[in-house]
């Protein structure tokens, strides 16, 4: 059912026509195997979707983005983005801007809010040169206008493509996303977090099972410490740090788990007197800005905090204190400060490190997740000395303390998600290859009773998987008044919407659809000055119905051919036919009106039939040439042979057809029978029907 | 056939009172709104009373009295239990409401319909929703889904979607397909075609001028009365069309730089502007929008000034200036006092911006011509002093002593019980949990609660035989190991740091303003004069229509875009009704229901329907045509059995009958002619006739006026004499159809 092919380009047409419309692909662009630039693509039944578009923060410049070169941006139908941070949405305005997509995008409200505040800040934070910028704050502004919204739970429709999404924790306004093309659903989590926290909700449990889950897998089998434990040796290790003199370094993304972390700190300075004499700095223009945002969706955030903004903004820290850059710091004493990159990479949280670096009383905590590739990411590992901005070497003396607080699912969360949902294919994305193999296998133990697909692809790597879809219509109305019994006939209007199809009358065609029928009835009058019974006997020789109106219903003398055409005699100079347009009255009515040209222009007979008589040796060899054509087109090579037969050869086979009897001689049976079925039809076609000694 | 569908109207048809349906669709009783009047008058309740204990499922459409005002009576009186839906700000700003109908209604007589705790659990068990979320039902209701869709109106409202086997049942009442300020038009024209629309008659005969226009009239008169250093009053609802008002005096004072002080006074109007602040999703686009780009929350007022008590106001320093105030009636609150106040000096301007509710005082006031003068009842809560304080004092102390006296006693029987139960336990010293917290109850004396507790544990259950002190027997049991443990009890416990600050402020309680929340808890005794006096007005009586409800022309027209299958119409005048009906069946659909009140009508649709599988063998060699978002084929097929029992269409084995051809498509007369104009031929229109080069003429006959009928099968007749030109357009006219 689902096989991980070789890498292959997405842009070439698929050549497997016959069970293309079934064949859903997923191809991670990003994150597969790895952490960063998250970007899943996705297309069943004609229909793309995108999940996600990030870039790498290990990299920079094109280096970061997702393969988009991979896919045609055009064809993508939708792109869904789960949350703000940078790896699953900062590629965004480059993808809006400067590719051909011209789908549409969606994500939440507080996504949304966020996402332009963020990437403005990283554009102006992010020092390369201006050739590797990605875009800048002209792009992103303008990706606003074309970023649609979705409330959590709110079901839209694109295309055909029905998506919904769900509380995903995480981050502000994080979702996981459930896409329903014809019946089959993918659900991509997206990040999330199964544990409610000081300020976010858990991720929720979706009510139906997806087909086939998209699912991270940063944490691979970890497990997390409760999070009261977490938050006991975070808060000790910043107490006793501080309490020894010496300086604590948070390095952490200025936005989502910051929050977090800011209001566990200003909880514990407030229950510890003791503290208040010592800052707490909070590098990050940006979340004063934010906090706007985080005031005004309190509705995406847990009860608590909702209950918390009765009373005051929890926002609203009393304990720390804003810091603009390192100029602005007066680093005299004991102090703790958050700062971003959370990586270490640059800015002021590296400024810092740095700083601090070399002396033993210091603290650096890392609160969340680091990618691979970034100083965090070494230091973690402690070793004896790191290189500095300035290239040289120092020491690394002070404690190096990795407690995490990144709302990722861990083993536990994942396993009791996945066995909520019972998916029959499970994708991994977002890990590191070796935590993911690890998760891979001890999920495929724990689903071993199941049929359960268990898939890691790598970037570019597509999966394919078949799913039957079923089609089942409704047959409404009239044509429904009695169930039809097996081997009766149905016939009616088959009308498809997205991927709804109903079976209809057409005169109920209006009742259910948008769509209406229509009527056009003809009326044509031809100048005939002959007598109008000549036209009548006429026409009995051509049909075998015409009848005569009876008069009370028309004044004039009519009479009605083939049941279709209503002839009449409106004066002495015209007649006038009458139909209701359909092709074979309008045929009918086109003989009519060439029988009556041929009467008014009162041509002699003879001409016609002497000139029949000439053509007939003509009309023999145009059939002989048509026959030979013919067959061509059906068998390629077709060679006149010996007396007149014709010598057909087809993949090495021989056959030779006799013109005039119609036999067919060939070693091979299959193409014996093939020319001679074609022939015989040819000949029905060409030659002239016997006439009947009537 | 299709699912059977009834509804039966409890309040609110061929009249304006509150709205209450009942919609039973396959034995699943809906209730559609609970509304209730500013009269809380009991008697519109009579029919909702004899089917509240039947009702499954509860929908809310709009945050306002007549819409949700009876949810805490019949939750507490009626024995309504199900659950309730509605959207977040329906569920919250309903709330609001409520809690500022029943302070206005407290302070100026003895209320006793409901109290805020029954407001509270009656709200306890909403499920909010957000738009078009499906929400499937579960249990006695499984098959259906109910899904909310924006009607604009008020902030949340909501049309509600009832969907069960494909058939949609849609109720619609004051929708506003306008996009205004605060809210985006409804959607209801997105829906085609539906099985059942409910919808209301109230604005039937109405029409409306122009948005800017009224605007404009608005704010002339506004401040035509504080140049002329006079006070106007808005008489509003507590968090509905309010909100759209606020919106534009604040946005016209910033244009302006306008200095007149606004006030907007509820008893709970700064928790409704905090929480309206929180509900930016639900708004308008361009709200949506200008929060994106600036962080600027529209309700981060910056003209009005939220108060919650009129001594607040009175502090204001005189001169020109408005006043929001609820109640929009001027039955009570502060709307009432301030308008009695004020009516007295012409300087002054009362301008109503919806429609009194009938038989109230501003629905008096809106008659033309104003009356000169009107009653009004003055109605003060003062405290008890002298005589009747004592009288109070005495009869409170014999209440207490009586309910005292009622605790102990059960609180004996309740002990013999447990010390029974006890006993079998064979554990003397565990205190009865099962007796309740006496505490929280303040009638019963602490004395009572002391002798409770003296009691506990040392008193020896009668039925022992020999009564001793508890004494346990030290039974640990040891292996080779040492003790045996329970590991259990050494695990850390989880406890939830959260815990202490998760109780602090109850969610409800704790959001209600301190003036509020003072008049709750004030205990004082205290009791209610009234006076009657007459007022003359004097002021100047404006109406102005900011319902934000769709103008009767605008209703047609939906109606007839929608086109539902079968119409119910509701809440309105007999007049505006039947007027509406009449319309409907001419031009709408054949099928219009307006039913009386209790009596049930049965719009299940006549519909019939089956479903069959298609196979991938007649699906191969289908042709579909395109046609906007849908596509169209004519299939021949014939009836076979899938294994698992169902219906499959296969392919003919024999040659296909003919069939009548079909023309799909739809012809609009202007557009042809221009197409015909670009392929350069002649047209213009004459005489009804569209006339193509010189001879031909297309004329449509039967168009889609006679929606009613049911066949809105386009008759298109085309005439000409015999020559080219003919077989030209009558080819241009079939290439804008499809042949099937």
């Amino acid at each position: 059912m689902a096989s991980t092919g070789p890498p292959q380009s997405l842009k070439r047409p698929d050549s497997s026509l016959t069970r293309e419309g079934d064949q859903l692909i997923i191809t991670p662009l990003g994150a597969g195997n790895e952490v960063g630039r998250s970007c899943v693509y996705m297309s069943y039944k004609g229909k793309t979707i995108l999940f996600d578009c990030g870039i790498h923060p290990a990299y920079s410049g094109m280096a970061a983005l997702p393969y988009f070169d991979e896919i045609d941006p055009s064809t993508i139908d939708v792109l869904l983005v789960t949350h703000f941070h940078l790896d699953h949405a900062a590629s965004l305005p480059y993808f809006l801007e400067k590719t051909t997509f011209k789908g549409r995008v969606f994500m939440t409200h507080a996504t949304k809010a966020i996402y332009k505040l963020l990437l403005s800040d990283y554009v102006k934070v992010s020092k390369v040169s201006v050739e590797d910028m990605l875009y800048d704050e002209q792009d992103i502004l303008r990706s606003m206008d074309k970023i649609e919204v979705i409330d959590f739970h709110q079901t839209l429709e694109v295309n055909g493509i029905r998506f919904w999404c769900y509380t995903a924790g995480h981050v502000l306004g994080a979702a996981m996303f459930m896409v329903d093309i014809a019946g089959v659903r993918v659900l991509y989590t997206g990040d999330y977090s199964r544990e409610e926290d000081r300020h976010l909700r858990a991720a929720e449990i979706p009510q139906f099972s997806p087909d086939i889950c998209i699912i991270e897998s940063t944490y691979g089998v970890q497990l997390h410490q409760p999070r009261h434990v977490r938050e006991k040796r975070f808060t000790d290790v910043i107490h006793s740090t501080i309490s020894q003199g010496g300086r604590v370094l948070i390095p952490a993304f200025a936005l989502g788990r910051a929050q977090e972390l800011l209001l566990i700190l200003d909880e514990y300075w407030s229950n510890h007197p003791e503290l208040h004499n010592i800052p707490i700095y909070y590098a990050s223009p940006l979340a004063k800005r934010c906090m706007a945002v985080y005031q005004t969706y309190i509705n995406s955030m847990n009860e608590r905090i909702r209950n918390q903004f009765a009373n005051s903004n929890p926002f609203d820290f009393k304990h720390i204190s804003p810091l603009k850059s390192i100029e602005n710091f007066n680093d005299v004493g004991p102090s703790v400060v958050m700062a971003s990159p959370s990586g270490l990479q640059s800015g002021l949280s590296r400024q810092l490190f740095d700083m601090w670096c070399s002396d033993k009383k210091n603290a650096c905590v890392i609160p969340g997740y680091v990618v691979e590739g970034t100083l965090a990411k070494t230091i973690i590992n402690e070793p004896k000395e790191v290189t500095l901005m300035n290239g040289l070497t120092a020491p690394l003396n002070m404690q190096v303390h990795y407690i995490s607080f990144s709302a990722h699912a861990d083993f536990a969360q994942t396993s009791t998600f996945l066995k909520e949902l019972m998916p029959p294919n499970i994708i991994l994305v977002h890990g590191e290859a070796n935590e993911m193999g690890r998760l891979k296998q001890k999920l495929i133990t724990q689903f071993s009773d199941r049929n359960t697909k268990i898939i890691s692809p790598k970037n570019c790597q597509s999966v394919e998987m078949y799913f039957n879809s079923e089609k089942m219509a409704k047959t409404i109305g009239r044509l429904a008044e009695k169930t039809p019994g097996v081997g009766e006939t149905v016939s009616g209007l088959l009308v498809k919407k997205g991927f709804t199809y109903q079976i209809m009358a057409p005169d109920d065609l209006h009742v259910f659809s948008q769509l209406s029928t229509a009527n056009v009835t003809q009326r044509i009058t031809i100048p005939y000055t002959g007598a109008f019974g000549v036209i009548k006997h006429r026409l009995k020789q051509i049909y075998e119905s015409v009848e005569s109106l009876p008069d009370e219903e028309s004044e004039v003398p009519a009479f009605r051919v083939h049941e279709r055409v209503t002839v009449k005699h409106e004066s002495e100079k015209h007649i006038s036919l009458h139909w209701t347009s359909d092709p074979i009255s309008d045929m009918v009515s086109d003989s009519i009106v060439a029988l009556v040209l041929n009467i008014s222009r009162e041509i002699p007979k003879v001409v016609v039939e002497s000139e029949a008589i000439k053509t007939e040796e003509e009309n023999g060899k145009k059939a002989e040439k048509v026959i030979h054509a013919l067959l061509v087109s059906l068998f390629g090579d077709v060679k006149l042979g010996e007396n007149g037969n014709l010598v057909i050869s087809v993949d090495g086979n021989v056959a030779h057809l006799d013109k005039q009897s119609g036999n067919v001689e060939s070693e091979n049976e299959g193409l014996k029978e093939r020319v001679r079925v074609a022939f015989q039809r040819i000949q029905n076609a060409v030659k002239p029907i016997p006439l009947s000694v009537s | 056939m299709g699912t059977s569908v009834q509804v039966t109207p409890l309040c609110g048809v061929y009249n304006e009172n509150p709205l209450s349906y009942l919609v039973s669709i396959d034995g699943f009783n809906f209730l559609v709104d609970c509304g209730w009047n500013d009269h809380f008058d009991p008697s519109f309740l009579q029919p909702l009373a004899r089917v509240a204990s039947t009702i499954d499922a509860v929908l809310l459409s709009h945050p306002d009295t007549l819409h949700l005002g009876a949810l805490p009576y019949a939750m507490k009186q009626l024995g309504l239990s199900a659950p309730v839906y509605s959207t977040e700000p329906v569920y919250r700003l309903g709330l609001l409401t409520m809690y500022d109908q029943y302070l206005s209604r407290k302070q100026v007589s003895e209320f006793d319909l409901f109290t805020l705790d029954d407001i509270d659990s009656a709200f306890q068990n909403v499920t909010r929703l957000t738009y078009s979320q499906n929400y499937h039902l579960f249990g006695k209701g499984e098959g259906i889904v109910i899904a909310p869709h924006v009607a604009g109106h008020l902030l949340g409202g909501t049309v509600w979607k009832i969907t069960k086997d494909g058939e949609d049942v849609i109720y619609a009442v004051d929708f506003n397909h306008r996009k205004e300020r605060l809210l985006n038009g409804t959607v209801l024209e997105s829906f085609v075609r539906p099985a059942v629309l409910i919808t209301d008659a109230y604005n039937a005969l109405n029409n409306q001028p122009s948005r800017r226009q009224r605007d404009q009239e608005f704010l002339d008169v506004i401040l035509k009365t504080l140049r002329g250093d006079g006070n106007v009053l808005l008489p509003v609802d507590t968090a509905g069309r309010v909100l759209e008002l606020m919106l534009i005096l604040e946005q016209y004072w910033t244009q302006h730089h306008l200095n007149y002080p606004i006030f907007f006074l509820t008893y709970v109007a700064s928790s409704t502007i905090d929480y309206v602040k929180s509900f930016l999703e639900w708004m308008s686009d361009s709200i949506a929008k200008s929060f994106e780009h600036t962080r600027d929350n529209a309700f981060l007022l910056k003209h009005v000034t939220l108060l919650i008590s009129k001594s607040e106001l009175e502090k204001v320093p005189d001169g020109p200036k408005i006043v929001l105030a609820s109640m929009a009636s001027l039955e009570a609150g502060f709307s009432h006092d301030i308008f009695v106040e004020w009516a007295t000096d012409a300087k002054n301007l009362v301008l109503f911006s919806e429609r009194g509710q009938f038989a109230t005082l501003a629905r008096m006031l809106q008659a033309d011509p104003p009356p000169k003068a009107v009653k009004v009842t003055m109605s003060k809560r003062v405290p008890l002093v002298g005589e009747e304080l004592a009288a109070y004092e005495e009869e409170q102390e014999r209440i207490k002593k009586e309910e005292a006296l009622k605790a102990s006693l059960s609180k004996e029987e309740e002990m013999k019980a447990s010390r029974g139960s006890d006993n079998k336990l064979g554990d003397p010293m565990v205190i009865d949990t099962t007796t309740p917290p006496a505490s929280s109850d303040v009638a019963v004396p602490h004395v009572g609660g002391l002798r409770d507790i003296l009691i506990d544990g040392f008193v020896p259950p009668s039925t022992s035989v020999a009564p001793m002190f508890p004494f346990y027997e030290n039974s640990s049991e040891w292996d080779d190991f040492g003790e045996v443990i329970n590991p259990e009890d050494y695990v850390i416990k989880d406890e939830d740091m959260d815990q202490a600050t998760m109780q602090v402020g109850d969610d409800l309680n704790g959001k209600l303003d301190e003036g509020a929340a003072s008049l709750i808890f004030d205990t004082t005794p205290s009791k209610v004069i009234s006076n009657e006096l007459t007022v003359q007005v004097k002021c100047m009586l404006v109406y102005m229509d900011f319902e934000g409800r769709s103008d009767g022309r605008s209703i047609k027209s939906i109606l007839s875009h929608v086109a539902p299958l079968k119409l119910v119409l509701v809440h309105g005048s007999a007049e505006a009704t039947e007027h509406l009906k009449q319309h409907c069946l001419k031009h709408v659909c054949p099928h219009v229901y307006a039913p009386q009140i209790g009596e049930t009508i049965d719009v299940t649709s006549d519909l019939c329907a089956y479903k069959v599988q298609l196979s991938e063998k007649l699906m191969s060699n289908v042709l579909f045509k395109k046609l906007g978002d849908y596509e169209v084929a004519w299939v021949d097929a014939e009836v076979g059995k899938t294994e698992s029992g169902s219906l499959s269409l296969l392919p003919l084995s024999t040659p296909p009958p003919s069939h009548d051809t079909v023309f799909v498509g739809d012809i609009k007369m202007a557009d042809f002619k221009q197409f015909l104009a670009s392929k350069g031929i002649q047209v213009e229109f004459s005489g009804g006739a569209l006339r193509c080069g010189e001879y031909v003429t297309l004329r449509k006959v039967g168009d889609a006026s006679q929606k009613g009928g049911g066949a809105i099968i386009q008759q298109i007749v085309m005439e000409g004499p015999l020559c080219d030109e003919y077989y030209k357009i009558r080819e241009y006219l079939y290439s804008q159809y499809y042949l099937l």
